[in-house]
């Protein structure tokens, strides 16, 4: 997997929690993984298609996808239910959809496909490719990963 | 949801209708959130979807003709982004009038709005204010 993959989807991700909630995230270490991922309490997986294929990850703990949502409402918000789960899913959505057009501008022209949204506890998540990068964020709702596995279409 | 200043782009007729469409949602959010019971909660899903279909679209007319006045470079693609959201309501309301019980599907539907109106609003027609501004100050 090439760093010109990552950067678009890590700046995405970073400029709408900052447009958005007005918060700055803080990267942790990059880690690199084989095969599978250990999710959070919510994950929703896009899937990516086109020049690359594969799918990115955002795995957000309970505390962190009620806290958002808290936000957004103005309510509060006491379990990961479909209203929760689904408004964030949309922001994996349209952060997915502007990493893409940040892909689109390093010359990889791909889409995404509708999220999946996955609830529970100990999730293992299988992905695509053999390399997975992990990227945990912290804010001040919390922690998430970002997780990104992509390969180039030949 | 909660109306904050530095989501106004600038431009009052916009600024205005943003904040009511804010004020309307969130009326909407407290009904379906809320412990009123099934008659009373989809008299006012009902209600706010009426209010969305017409606000809506002449919310986004207002934003697209002041697009076009300023030549705003991304007006193709920020109408397409109206257009997408408008047949999203539209679908929504059909499943509705279906299946007007259906809570799985009220939830879904309202979660997603709810991010994709604060997203809309905050980030996507805050570049409109940006280039507007810009413009008026070349203009001056």
């Amino acid at each position: 997997m090439k760093v010109e993959y990552l950067n678009p989807i890590i700046n995405a991700t970073v400029s709408v929690f900052q447009n958005m909630f007005n918060i700055e995230l803080e990267r942790g270490t990059m880690q690199v993984t084989t095969e599978s991922i250990s999710g959070k309490k919510a994950n929703v997986s896009i899937g990516v298609t086109g020049q690359l294929k594969g799918s990115i990850v955002f795995s957000f703990t309970e505390t962190l996808a009620l806290g958002i949502v808290e936000e957004m409402a103005g309510m509060k918000m006491n379990q990961l239910d479909k209203f929760v789960t689904s408004a964030i899913g949309e922001l994996a959505n349209i952060i997915s959809g502007h990493a893409m057009t940040n892909l689109a501008g390093v010359g990889y022209q791909c889409d995404i496909v509708p999220p999946q949204i996955n609830v529970g506890d100990e999730q293992r998540i299988y992905m695509a490719t053999e390399k997975i990068l992990v990227m945990p964020f912290t804010s001040r709702f919390g922690v998430f990963d970002l997780s990104i596995s992509l390969q180039e279409v030949k | 949801m909660i109306w904050k200043e530095s989501y106004k782009i600038g431009v009052e007729e916009v600024d205005r209708q943003h904040e009511e469409l804010f004020r309307r949602f969130s009326e909407y959010l407290r009904a379906v959130r809320g412990e009123d019971n099934l008659e009373t909660r989809t008299a006012k899903i009902q209600e706010t979807l009426n209010f969305m279909g017409e606000y809506v679209v002449v919310h986004f007319a207002s934003e697209e003709e002041i697009q076009r006045k300023y030549n705003y470079p991304n007006y193709a693609a920020h109408r397409e982004i109206h257009e997408r959201f408008k047949a999203e309501i539209q679908r929504f309301v059909e499943a509705f009038q279906e299946n007007p019980h259906d809570e799985d599907l009220i939830m879904e539907f309202s979660g997603k709005l709810l991010t994709w109106l604060i997203n809309h609003v905050a980030e996507e027609d805050q570049k409109i204010g940006t280039y507007v501004s810009s413009s008026k100050e070349v203009c001056q």
